[in-house]
């Protein structure tokens, strides 16, 4: 039984069909890549399973359960966390706080009033866990929102991490990043997700991170799904390379 | 927190050598600093601009002179009326967090124009415009006289509003609190990690109006005296003008803010009539060129001097 199977996703703006009739599943432990040129509904398939975006039919269903109309606090309870494609901070607080704040999020005393070292130490001591895995500890005392630009995306990354998901939805995690910053961050994502049980639904344009991580490539075009494979059965594909990655890249 | 004894030792021992007067300024002074601090968890932890804040304020305040009135003690009426406004808090809160913003600003003035409008209108019960009076610090059942007379009521004041100070700030470093702050800082960012931004809101509303209902209270029980006034909205802008002043979001700094208002109206208001226009040059000077607040100079001259500290320990380290 898949984690996350989405079935007949459809999203309409008025008479226009921005996403038609999509199909995805993601099984546990897999890492799903959704790729497509500009505008061919990846955002879109993204934010209907998000719940951001209300849809006009279809289901999405997770762990076996409908999960459309969950707000999205709701939907972190139940294992599934997010990145955003614009980063989405707590910008003036500390880097330290930023992830503090997902571990306290996740435990059951995240609404007592009253204040508890214990916790706040343990809960600290798990963040910088996390900022040593994505590297960032020597900022942990930094606002978030003076890091570099590639720092707050894995800074970002390690927020939605921490809330240990069962299913990970990741939007352009590189969008922005230099090309060494992109290495590093595939390297980094690869190196977390090694023996995980985190499944992982990645949005992407870098072809070479999407490459570089997915067990299982869907490809979209026009809000349509076009092909839906191994990253090598995607490549064969003559759909895709005429949609997507174009004669050349074939060719080569 | 290594201030807070020696200044609790002073307030406390206050009565003893200040004359009556002062001593009821103090007290005036505590519980206008209680008022904003209460402001302060809405307006500066969560970020949500009440202009209604006197609502609990005055209720507090009635329902204190109601307990008086029918001979409850001090203490215990002080307790009735904070029950009671926090159960008011509930529901309002739960309507005014439906919006946001200036939204819920608007809301948070309608329903205190409204509170103030029953008080007004309500002769039988409320005394209108004429307010009631007539009520005395009860002892109460025990015969215990210690809060009746000026000193009493004021060391009363001290333990209540040293208390809560010390309730808030508590609450805003434990979860709930540092969770109202993540809904503050990024609302998208909270729910997606799991934390429900509208229940939030309105613990951040209750907590914030119920401590303000105390407030009221202690003014009630100060003066004997309540009137439609203390329901009126511009005090609910003195709050405001006081939780700015100090620097939102570090509950004392609201206190002090509280304190310099009360003083500087005390003190402009015997020279000149028009005391408000040189609190509003102060309030304006505060806002341009300390937005964080006279409480927030206070830490930016503090992280100054300790960082020249370290930096000439460092120096003597490095020449020995």
């Amino acid at each position: 039984m898949s984690l996350l199977e989405c079935v007949g996703l459809t999203k309409k703006w008025g008479g226009v069909a921005a996403v038609s009739d999509v199909d995805i599943s993601v099984a546990s432990g897999e890492v799903v890549a959704l790729i497509g040129p500009n505008g061919a509904g990846k955002s879109t398939v993204f934010n209907l399973i998000a719940g951001a975006t209300k849809k006009t039919a279809g289901t999405v269903s997770f762990r076996g359960e409908r999960v459309e109309h969950l707000a999205a606090h709701a939907l972190a309870r139940r294992g599934l966390s997010r990145t955003y494609q614009i980063t989405c901070l707590y910008p003036d607080l500390t880097t330290v706080e930023n992830v503090r704040l997902t571990i306290q999020a996740r435990e059951s005393s995240r609404m007592n009033p009253i204040p508890s070292r214990a916790m706040l130490a343990r809960t600290t001591d798990e963040a910088m866990h996390w900022l040593g895995q994505v590297r960032l500890q020597r900022h942990a005392a930094s606002p978030a929102g003076v890091l570099s630009h590639g720092d707050q995306r894995l800074l970002e990354i390690a927020t939605a991490l921490a809330l240990n998901p069962k299913l990970v939805l990741l939007d352009e995690p590189t969008q922005g990043m230099s090309l060494d910053e992109t290495r590093g961050t595939v390297e980094l994502l690869h190196s977390l997700l090694q023996g995980s049980e985190m499944a992982v639904l990645l949005v992407e344009h870098d072809l070479e991170v999407v490459f570089g991580l997915a067990h299982r490539i869907v490809v979209l075009d026009r809000g349509r799904k076009i092909a839906d494979g191994s990253p090598d059965e995607v490549k064969a594909s003559p759909a895709v390379q005429q949609a997507y990655l174009g004669v050349g890249h074939a060719a080569s | 927190m290594k201030a807070s004894i020696p200044v609790l030792g002073l307030l406390a021992a206050a009565p003893f050598v200040l004359p009556g007067f002062q001593v009821s300024l103090l007290t005036e002074i505590l519980i206008f600093a209680l008022f904003a601090m209460s402001l302060d968890i809405q307006m500066g932890y969560a970020r949500m601009f009440s202009f209604g804040h006197v609502l609990t304020y005055g209720v507090g305040a009635y329902i204190t002179a109601f307990a008086l009135m029918n001979g409850w003690s001090v203490p215990a009426a002080i307790l009735v009326s904070f029950v009671l406004v926090t159960l008011l808090a509930v529901p309002i809160g739960w309507l005014c967090t439906r919006a946001s913003g200036v939204a819920f600003a608007m809301l948070t003035l309608a329903f205190a124009q409204l509170g103030y409008a029953i008080v007004f209108k309500w002769n039988s019960v409320t005394g209108g415009s004429d307010g009631l009076t007539g009520f005395v610090r009860n002892a109460g059942p025990f015969g215990f006289e210690g809060f009746v007379s000026r000193e009493g009521f004021y060391w009363l004041t001290l333990i209540v509003v040293a208390g809560l100070f010390f309730v808030a700030k508590g609450f805003v470093r434990s979860a709930l609190g540092t969770a109202i702050v993540a809904v503050r800082e990024n609302e998208r960012r909270a729910s997606a990690v799991g934390y429900e931004p509208r229940t939030l809101r309105v613990v951040a509303f209750v907590a914030s109006n119920s401590l303000a209902g105390v407030a009221g209270s202690l003014h009630a029980g100060f003066l004997l005296f309540v009137s439609p006034e203390i329901l009126h909205w511009m005090l609910s802008g003195h709050v405001i003008m006081a939780v700015i002043l100090g620097g939102a979001g570090t509950l004392i700094g609201p206190m002090a803010g509280a304190a310099l208002f009360v003083l500087a109206h005390h003190q402009l208001s015997a020279v000149t009539d028009s005391w408000p226009l040189v609190m509003g040059v102060l309030f304006i000077t505060v806002v341009i060129a300390a937005p964080k607040g006279l409480w927030g100079i206070k830490t930016s001259l503090q992280s100054v001097f300790s960082s020249r500290k370290e930096k000439r320990m460092e120096a003597d380290n490095v020449t020995p």
